[in-house]
C-alpha cells in the first residue's frame, strides 16, 4: 500500500467513523438479534425455543405471505416509475423562471409535509365515488365511477396516487440537481438550436441521472416497506366502528408486506415468524438493489469519475 | 398552475374542513367553501391538546435531528464520495442497504439498547442516531458530491490544502443545495414522525405534535373539524420554514455554475 | 393564646408529615383519548383523594387496541408501567405472550370472593388456563339501531321493530330494509334500509345470531365451520347477493367512508334506516343528532320465538410484567374496576359495567340505555383464546370475500381452521 493509499484509507474511514461508530453501536445488534429471532418462536417474553428453518418453510406455505408479497410488488412496480416521472415534472415547475416560483414551489411541496393521518383523511373525501372531486371530473368526461378504494382492483393504485402527493420531497433533490446543471451548456445549445425538449433529453436528463438512480433505489426501499397510509386508510375500517382495526382494505388488497409483519410482530406476538418474514424481504431488496445498481452502470454518469 | 391546483387541494380541503361548523360537516354533497367560517375550531383545537408544550417539544427534536443530519451525512458522504480508499464501495454499499431493513423487527432490539443505557423517556434515543448519519441521507449527498468534477480537490490539494481543509474550505460550500435538502428531509421526517416517539416517550409532557394529532381520534369518533385545524397548525411552521430554505438552492445555483 | 399556637403548629406538623410522607407514584397508561381519557382522569383523580397511600398517574398512550408495540418494548426495556389497560378480549393472548402479572395472588390476598361480584362472562375473558390475569373493567353490547321517522315516511310498519313486540326475524328485517333501497338513475344505491355487514355486523355478531360456536374450549379448538357460524355466512351471501356486492361497497364507500367524521354518519344522514352497533353510539347520536327520532331493539333472530343474543366487549385492566410496585399498583386497579370505580364510569361514559351489582341497579340507567343494560342477560363474548386477534383477522379475511360474494361460506371459513389452529395447539390444554 503505498503512502497516499494509506493516508486515504485513515482519512476516508475518518470522514465516516461517525456513521461507522452508529453502526457498530445501534445496528449491529438489532441486526444480529432478528436473525437469531428468525429461527426461533419467541413472542418478545417468554424463552426462545429453537425452530432451526420452520418459519421459512412455514412462510411460503402461508396464503397472506403470498398475498401481501404480490401486493407489495404490485405496488412497488407502479409507484416507482410514476414517481420519478412525478418528481422530474414537478421539479422542472418549480425551476421555473417567473417571479411567484418560490409561492409554486411551497404550493407542490406542501401535500409532502402534512400529516400522513390527516392527509389520509382527505384523501378518502377526494376519492369518494359519488361526492369526491376526482369521480366528479371523470364523471364531467365521462369516465364510468371508479370506487377506488372499495374495488380491490383499484385500491393500490389509490395508494399509488397517494403517494404522489409527496413528489415535493424527492422533487426537491431532483430540483437541486437541476440548479447544479451549468447554464451555459443549456445557453450554448439553444444557440445551436436545440429546442427546450432536446435540451432537456440531451443535456439536463443526462447531468440529473445520479438523482434518478438516488430516487429509484429509495422509491424500491419505500415501496418495498410501504405501510403507513395503508395502516392508517384501513384501521377506520370499511364499514366498522370496531375498536380492532378490521381487514386491510377490501379482500386484503391493501395488506403490504411490512404491514403484514408488523402485525405478526406486534398483535399476533409471533416475532420469530416476523424476523423470517423481514428476512425474506431484506434479502429480496438487497438483490433487487444490486440488480439496478449494476443496471445502472449502463446509464448513471458521474462528473468526478 | 393545473398542477399546482391538483396539489393544493389536499390542503385546501384541510383548511376547508378546518373551518366548517358541526352542521356543515352534515351536508351532502360536501360544500366546496365554508358558510360560516370557525376559527374557534383552531381556538378548540389548541385547547383540546397541549398544543404549544407538545410544538414546542417538535421543535426541540426537529432541531435537535436537522443538526445532527446535516454535520454527520455532510462528513461521512464526503468520505465515500471523495476519497478513494481501500474497501470504499463494499463499506457504501452496506450503508445502503441498512435501508432496506424492515423497522418493526431491529426496533424491539434497538430498545433494548437505548433501554440499557437509561435513555427511554428522554429525547437522546432520538436525536442522538441523527449524528450517526443515515443511509438515505448519506447516499443523497454523495450523489451529488460525484457530480462535482475531480479537478476541484484536486486545485485543492496543490494548492497545498489536506482533506480537511479541502472540505471545510472548497467542497462544503458547494454542497449547500444538498444540504438544503437533507435538512428539509430530516427535519420534516422527524416532526412527522410517530411511531419513533411513540415507543421512547413515556410522559406526556415530552410528546411532540405528531403524537398530539393522533389525540384526535378516539376509540369510536374522530373530532374531525379539530383534527384538520391542528393538522393545518402542524404545517404552517414548516411551510415558513420551507420558504426560508428555499434561498439555500438559489444561492447553490450561483455557486455551482462557475465550475462551467 | 399559648396553647392554642402550640395546637394549631402541632396540627401544622401532623398536615405537613402527611404531606410529605410520599404515597407510592404508579403510573398508569392507556389507550384512551379524550373524551374517554378524561373520564379517566376524573377518576383518578378521584382514587388519589380517597387515600394517602397511593398515587397514580395516568398517562395517554394512542394506538391501535390489539397492538402491543408500545408495550412490548416498554416491558422488555423495564420502563413499563404498573397498570396498562388492554381491550379484554386480549387478555388470554397478552397472558400467554408472558408479558402480564399473574393476579391470582393478589386476588387472594384483597379479596377471595371477587369473582362472584363480576358478571361470569367479563371474569372468563379475564382468565387464562385457569388464573386471573386482569380486572374487568367495562364492557359494551350490540343491537339493532332504525330511524323510526324515516321508515314511517316511506311507509314501512315498524311494530315489528318496537322491542316490546321481542326481536325481529331475519327474513322480516330484509323485507322492510329492501322497501326503503332507493337508486339513482345511474343504478348506484342512494340509500339503503339495512346492510347487516356494515358498522358492527362482524363474523361474530352474524355467528352468535345463528347459533354459532366459536370455539370449543375444552377440546381446545377454534371451530369456524360450526354450523350455526356457517348459517350466519350464509345469510350475509345472500344478502349481500341480493343487494349487489359491488354496488352495495361503492354505497359504503361513498356515504360511510373509513374514518367519515361522526356527522356524516349514514344513519344520522338517513342514507341507511338500520344498523347493528354498540351502546356506545347512543352518546355520539345525542351530541350530533339530536333531532332525529330513533329506536333500538334487539338483534334479529334466526326464527320466530328464539332467544334473542348479543355479543359484548370491554376492557380491563392489567399489571404488566416488571410493575415497579405491584401492591400499590393492584390497589389502584381493584378501585378503578370495583363498584366505585366502574360507577363513576358508568355515569360518565355511559358505557355499562361489568359488576353485577351495578349492572342490576336500575337508577345508573335511563332510555335507551336501559334498554343495553338488560341484554347483558344474555350477551356472549369472544372465546378468550390465546390467538384471539389472528382468529380475528382470519375471521374478518372470510367475513370479507363472503359479503363481496368471492367465496361461498364454507370455502372462505374452511381456511380460518388452518391458519389458527396450529398456533394454538401451542398453548393446550386451554383449561
Amino acid at each position: 500500500m503505498t503512502r497516499s493509499a494509506r493516508r486515504n484509507l485513515r482519512n476516508g474511514l475518518l470522514f465516516i467513523s461517525p456513521w461507522i461508530f452508529g453502526f457498530l453501536t445501534l445496528q449491529v445488534y438489532p441486526i444480529l438479534y432478528s436473525l437469531r429471532m428468525s429461527f426461533t418462536e419467541y413472542t418478545g417474553f417468554n424463552d426462545m425455543v429453537d425452530v432451526g428453518l420452520q418459519n421459512f418453510t412455514e412462510l411460503f406455505k402461508d396464503e397472506l405471505f403470498w398475498k401481501s408479497a404480490y401486493n407489495t410488488l404490485y405496488y412497488t412496480a407502479l409507484a416507482v416509475p410514476i414517481g420519478v416521472v412525478v418528481a422530474i415534472v414537478l421539479a422542472i415547475a418549480m425551476n421555473q423562471k417567473v417571479k411567484e416560483v418560490s409561492l409554486y414551489r411551497a404550493i407542490l411541496y406542501i401535500p409532502s409535509i402534512l400529516p400522513v393521518f390527516a392527509l389520509s383523511f382527505v384523501w378518502i373525501v377526494f376519492l369518494n365515488p359519488k361526492f369526491g372531486l376526482f369521480n366528479r371530473i371523470g364523471g364531467a368526461i365521462g369516465l364510468p365511477t371508479i370506487d377506488m378504494l372499495g374495488d380491490p382492483a383499484w385500491t393500490k393504485f389509490a395508494i399509488v396516487l397517494m403517494a404522489q402527493l409527496g413528489a415535493g420531497g424527492p422533487a426537491l433533490i431532483f430540483l437541486a440537481g437541476l440548479r447544479g446543471v451549468p447554464v451555459e451548456m443549456l445557453e450554448s445549445a439553444q444557440i445551436d438550436g436545440a429546442g427546450p425538449v432536446r435540451r432537456f433529453f440531451s443535456i439536463t436528463l443526462p447531468l440529473i441521472t445520479p438523482v434518478i438512480l438516488y430516487d429509484v433505489i429509495m422509491g424500491l426501499a419505500m415501496g418495498l416497506q410501504v405501510f403507513t397510509q395503508a395502516y392508517i386508510i384501513t384501521s377506520g375500517s370499511a364499514g366498522s366502528g370496531g375498536s380492532i382495526g378490521g381487514s386491510a382494505g377490501p379482500q386484503d388488497s391493501l395488506l403490504f408486506y411490512v404491514f403484514y409483519l408488523y402485525k405478526c410482530a406486534f398483535q399476533y406476538s409471533q416475532m420469530g415468524y416476523a424476523s423470517a418474514l423481514a428476512w425474506v424481504l431484506f434479502i429480496v431488496s438487497v438483490v433487487l438493489a444490486l440488480i439496478v445498481f449494476k443496471w445502472a452502470k449502463s446509464w448513471v454518469h458521474y462528473e468526478s469519475e | 398552475m393545473v398542477m399546482c391546483a391538483c396539489f393544493f387541494l389536499p390542503f385546501y380541503q384541510m383548511l376547508i374542513t378546518s373551518l366548517k361548523t358541526t352542521e356543515e360537516l352534515n351536508a351532502y354533497p360536501p360544500t366546496f367553501w365554508p358558510r360560516v367560517f370557525v376559527w374557534g375550531n383552531y381556538a378548540a383545537a389548541i385547547q383540546y391538546i397541549p398544543f404549544m408544550r407538545f410544538t414546542l417539544n417538535s421543535v426541540i427534536l426537529a432541531i435537535g435531528v436537522t443538526i445532527g443530519a446535516v454535520m454527520s451525512n455532510s462528513l461521512i458522504a464526503y468520505g465515500f464520495a471523495r476519497i478513494q480508499w481501500a474497501g470504499r464501495d463494499l463499506i457504501f454499499f452496506i450503508a445502503i442497504i441498512t435501508i432496506f431493513i424492515p423497522f418493526p423487527v431491529t426496533i424491539v432490539a434497538l430498545f433494548d439498547i437505548f433501554a440499557k443505557i437509561g435513555w427511554v423517556n428522554t429525547y437522546f434515543p432520538l436525536i442522538v442516531p441523527a449524528f450517526f448519519g443515515s443511509g438515505m441521507y448519506i447516499f443523497l449527498m454523495r450523489q451529488f458530491l460525484m457530480e462535482l468534477p475531480k479537478e476541484i480537490s484536486e486545485a485543492a490539494r496543490i494548492d497545498g490544502a489536506n482533506e480537511a481543509q479541502t472540505f471545510l474550505q472548497i467542497i462544503l460550500p458547494l454542497m449547500k443545495p444538498s444540504i438544503a435538502v437533507v435538512a428539509i428531509f430530516a427535519g420534516v421526517a422527524c416532526w412527522n414522525d410517530f411511531l419513533t416517539p411513540l415507543l421512547f416517550l413515556n410522559t406526556e409532557e415530552l410528546y411532540p405534535l405528531s403524537i398530539g394529532l393522533q389525540f384526535f381520534r378516539s376509540e369510536h369518533n374522530v373530532a374531525y373539524s379539530l383534527l384538520m385545524a391542528a393538522s393545518a397548525m402542524v404545517v404552517f411552521p414548516v411551510i415558513v420554514l420551507f420558504l426560508a430554505f428555499q434561498r439555500f438552492f438559489i444561492e447553490g445555483v450561483t455557486v455551482g455554475s462557475v465550475k462551467g | 393564646m399559648k396553647k392554642n399556637l402550640m395546637v394549631a403548629l402541632a396540627m401544622m406538623l401532623v398536615v405537613a408529615t402527611g404531606m410529605f410522607a410520599a404515597p407510592t407514584e404508579i403510573t398508569f397508561w392507556t389507550s384512551f383519548t379524550p373524551p374517554f381519557s378524561d373520564y379517566l382522569q376524573k377518576m383518578v383523580d378521584t382514587y388519589n383523594q380517597s387515600q394517602a397511600s397511593v398515587h397514580a398517574k395516568l398517562v395517554m398512550v394512542p394506538g391501535g387496541s390489539t397492538d402491543v408495540s408500545k408495550l412490548m418494548t416498554a416491558v422488555r426495556g423495564g420502563t413499563g408501567p404498573d397498570v396498562y389497560m388492554l381491550d379484554r378480549f386480549i387478555t388470554a393472548e397478552r397472558a400467554a405472550d408472558g408479558v402480564l402479572t399473574d393476579l391470582t395472588p393478589y386476588i387472594k390476598k384483597a379479596d377471595p370472593d371477587m369473582a362472584s361480584k363480576f358478571l361470569p362472562f367479563a371474569w372468563s375473558e379475564s382468565s387464562f388456563k385457569g388464573k386471573t390475569w386482569s380486572l374487568p373493567f367495562d364492557t359494551d353490547t350490540r343491537a339493532l339501531y332504525y330511524r323510526a321517522d324515516l321508515l314511517k315516511d316511506a311507509g314501512i310498519d315498524i311494530t315489528p321493530l318496537d322491542a316490546k313486540n321481542g326481536p325481529i326475524t331475519v327474513d322480516k328485517l330484509k323485507e322492510i330494509a329492501f322497501k326503503y333501497n332507493k337508486t339513482d338513475a345511474s343504478g348506484a344505491y342512494t340509500q339503503v334500509g339495512f346492510i347487516p355487514y356494515f358498522a358492527e355486523g362482524w363474523h361474530y355478531t352474524w355467528g352468535f345470531i345463528f347459533g354459532g360456536k366459536f370455539a370449543d374450549m375444552k377440546a381446545g379448538k377454534v371451530t369456524p365451520t360450526d354450523p350455526g357460524v356457517v348459517a350466519g355466512f350464509q345469510f350475509l351471501y345472500d344478502y349481500a347477493k341480493a343487494l349487489g356486492p359491488q354496488k352495495a361497497r361503492t354505497f359504503i364507500s361513498t356515504y360511510a367512508p373509513p374514518n367519515n367524521p361522526p356527522q356524516q354518519d349514514p344513519f344520522i344522514t338517513g342514507k341507511v334506516a338500520m344498523y347493528i352497533t354498540g351502546d356506545w353510539n347512543i352518546a355520539s347520536l345525542a351530541q350530533y343528532a339530536p333531532d332525529i327520532k330513533w329506536g333500538v331493539t334487539y338483534l334479529p333472530v334466526p326464527k320466530a320465538g328464539d332467544k334473542p343474543t348479543t355479543w359484548a366487549g370491554g376492557w380491563s385492566f392489567t399489571m404488566p410484567k416488571g410493575a415497579k410496585h405491584p401492591e400499590a399498583a393492584f390497589d389502584f386497579m381493584r378501585w378503578m374496576t370495583g363498584a366505585d370505580g366502574q360507577k363513576m364510569y358508568t355515569q360518565l361514559s355511559s358505557h355499562l359495567p361489568t359488576i353485577k351489582a351495578l349492572a342490576s341497579d336500575n337508577t345508573l340507567f335511563t332510555g335507551e340505555h336501559a334498554f343495553f343494560q338488560q341484554t347483558l342477560s344474555f350477551a356472549n363474548n369472544r372465546p378468550a383464546l390465546p390467538v384471539g386477534a389472528l382468529y380475528w383477522d382470519s375471521l374478518t379475511t372470510a367475513w370479507n370475500s363472503v359479503t363481496d360474494n368471492v367465496a361461498t361460506p364454507e370455502e372462505a371459513l374452511s381456511k380460518v381452521a388452518p391458519k389458527v389452529q396450529p398456533k394454538l395447539n401451542k398453548f393446550l390444554p386451554l383449561q
